[in-house]
């Protein structure tokens, strides 16, 4: 007997999970059929199969800067949250400091703090010391969102690469430096890809810091929300939204499996199984 | 690279190394302990110190001034106004609402996952997730689309002829209703992954005990799984609920003026009515009230398990 389920409960919870996933991507799936439907309301009824909506994106002006904007502000945010969390992230992995749980609180923190409380100080921070507002000021704050979610990515991962390996590497006369650039990063790379493409993700869709601090120059979400009380603009805008939305579903998803490839890989290289690296690292505590 | 040197240095080459030496610490965290004291902390203290005006900076702003507080504290905002029912508490009944509704939709999922559905769990949880790391903005949208009045399902309704051609459904859209259901279907997603992994390091043995000792599966379920399992379920509800406090997008695209929140009228000081220093004080005060939060139910707060 399975003491967490009878057989009619796995048929009942079976049920429940596919229904929640109908709830979760029925829309999605709405949203992309009908921007490829001949009218201008994004609505019934059904006028007919156009790509119009598509090709109208590509000669709006308009969009293609807020998509440019927007890439610039992502790549930013994708390079410079996953630089701080590479020392960040080793720092609370490896050594033991004064106030580590305050430290960790402080670079975890802007996980629970409202977007719109962010978006009002980071404006009046800017205003204050006169910072004009540009894609560089939204970049500042995208890094500070999007920071601790690099750093939650790379944790689990340095925490099972065996601190054993470096310290071999050390004991063998490797320098700090040639011991990070020989082993660490090679076995934390993978997690520096997802954490710059989780970076990127956030930042790209980011919406409400963006509004407060973009100044004249808007990113793809500040113009998409802007549009909004313009009905007529909407089919076009909806159309680059698709795009955007089936190009982030297929970037996280590769992601997703080419870390569970690495897992598996390092894995390999260390000829020890996830329990044993776990439990190597636990005992390092 | 620098960082790097610094390590080199400060380990000495004799005898047992020393981990912890503050010079490297100090190397490692220094640059993104800055980025967050200097746009993160700073930006939060001026807005307070904004809020009561030592500092000012639009025409309309008062220098030493408690009245945005006043303003806040007492007009219908907040707590009194005609209906005696405040903004604030509407959207903190809506938070609570959303962050409920979204912990019963993921529990079972949760529960199934990680206890029934064996090797295909980590595929189908992404399956689950993937939607909360696609758009926000074109998810609340999708429902735009579905909920209006010519939307998907009350055009579908009226071609069924159930609903008359020139009868509306007046609480699908622009409705409390609407932006109820659409933050607890932008939220779901999220809220299964700390359950999830509260659920996973689950040791079956437990369970097997509980029902070798005669226990049935339902009271195997609340005396031992559901204890256990709590600590996600907290981080689950905390991690709804804070976000959806300050939202303000969700309401504007689906909410009209019956679903308008607390977030809305922060946002409308600064974008419409140019009352920054009103805004401030509200935006201090949802800093409380997350501090409070975080203070209550801070100790079962296991971040981690939103990035694994």
């Amino acid at each position: 007997m399975n003491p967490a389920i009878s057989t009619r409960g796995r048929r009942g919870l079976w049920g429940f999970f596919w229904l929640l996933v109908i709830f979760l991507y029925a829309p999605i799936i709405v949203l992309i059929i009908f921007s490829f439907n001949d009218n201008e309301l994004v609505s019934f009824p059904w006028v007919g199969f156009t790509t119009r909506w598509y090709h109208e994106f590509l000669a709006n002006g308009t969009i293609l800067a807020a998509l440019r904007t927007s890439l610039l502000v992502a790549s930013i945010t994708a390079l410079v949250a996953t630089a701080l969390a590479i020392p960040a992230s080793i720092a609370l992995v490896r050594r033991r400091f004064f106030a580590k749980g305050m430290v960790s609180g402080l670079l975890l923190a802007p996980l629970v703090i409202p977007l719109v409380v962010m978006g009002i100080s980071l404006l009046i921070l800017f205003n204050t010391i006169g910072i004009p507002l540009s894609p560089y000021t939204i970049a500042i704050g995208h890094v500070v969102i999007a920071l601790p979610f690099a750093i939650l990515t790379m944790v689990p991962r340095l925490e099972r690469i065996p601190a054993a390996l470096e310290e071999a590497s050390r004991d063998l006369g490797a320098t700090a430096m040639t011991t990070f650039r020989l082993i660490t990063f090679p076995l934390l790379f993978p997690a520096l890809i997802s954490a710059a493409l989780i970076s990127f993700t956030i930042s790209f869709d980011e919406v409400v810091i963006s509004s407060f601090v973009s100044g004249d120059q808007a990113t793809f979400p500040v113009y998409l929300y802007s549009q909004l009380r313009l009905p007529e603009r909407l089919p076009s805008v909806i159309a680059v939204a698709v795009v955007i939305l089936v190009m982030s579903i297929i970037v996280v998803v590769a992601s997703e499996v080419g870390r569970f490839v690495s897992e598996r890989r390092l894995e390999g290289k260390t000829g020890m199984s996830a329990e044993e690296l776990s439990s190597l690292s636990a005992g390092k505590g | 690279m620098a960082i790097e040197a610094d390590v080199q240095q400060a380990a000495p080459r004799t005898g047992r190394r020393r981990r912890g030496t503050a010079k490297v610490n100090l190397g490692l965290l220094s640059v993104p302990m800055l980025w967050l004291v200097l746009f993160f902390l700073v930006p939060v203290v001026l807005v307070a110190l904004y809020s009561v005006g030592v500092l000012t900076l639009i025409q309309y702003d008062e220098y030493l001034s408690l009245k945005p507080w006043r303003d806040f504290l007492h007009s219908s905002i907040y707590l009194g106004g005609p209906l005696g029912r405040g903004l604030f508490w509407k959207s903190m009944k809506m938070s609570l609402g959303v962050s409920i509704t979204c912990v019963f939709l993921a529990y079972p999922v949760a529960y199934m996952l990680a206890l029934v559905a064996g090797r295909r769990k980590y595929t189908l949880l992404l399956v689950i997730i993937v939607p909360f790391l696609t758009s926000y903005l074109l998810r609340v949208l999708a429902w735009r689309v579905i909920l209006n009045p010519q939307g998907v399902i009350q055009e579908g309704l009226r071609s069924a002829g159930v609903l008359g051609a020139d009868q509306n459904i007046a609480w699908m859209y622009n409705s409390i209703f609407a932006v109820y259901l659409v933050l607890a279907y932008v939220w779901v997603p999220f809220v299964a992954l700390p359950i999830f992994v509260a659920l996973e390091s689950l040791d079956l043995h437990m369970l097997e005990a509980s029902s070798d000792l005669g226990a049935s599966r339902w009271t195997t379920f609340r005396r031992v799984t559901l204890p256990m399992s709590m600590p996600g379920v907290i981080a689950a509800f905390v991690f709804v609920f804070i976000p959806t406090i300050g939202e303000y997008v969700t309401p504007q695209i689906v909410g009209g003026k019956s679903g308008l929140m607390f977030g809305n009228v922060i946002q409308a000081s600064f974008a419409q009515s140019f009352d920054w220093q009103l805004g401030s004080a509200m935006s201090m005060f949802l800093i409380f009230v997350v501090a409070i939060l975080l203070a209550i139910f801070g100790r079962y707060l296991n971040v981690r398990a939103v990035a694994e």
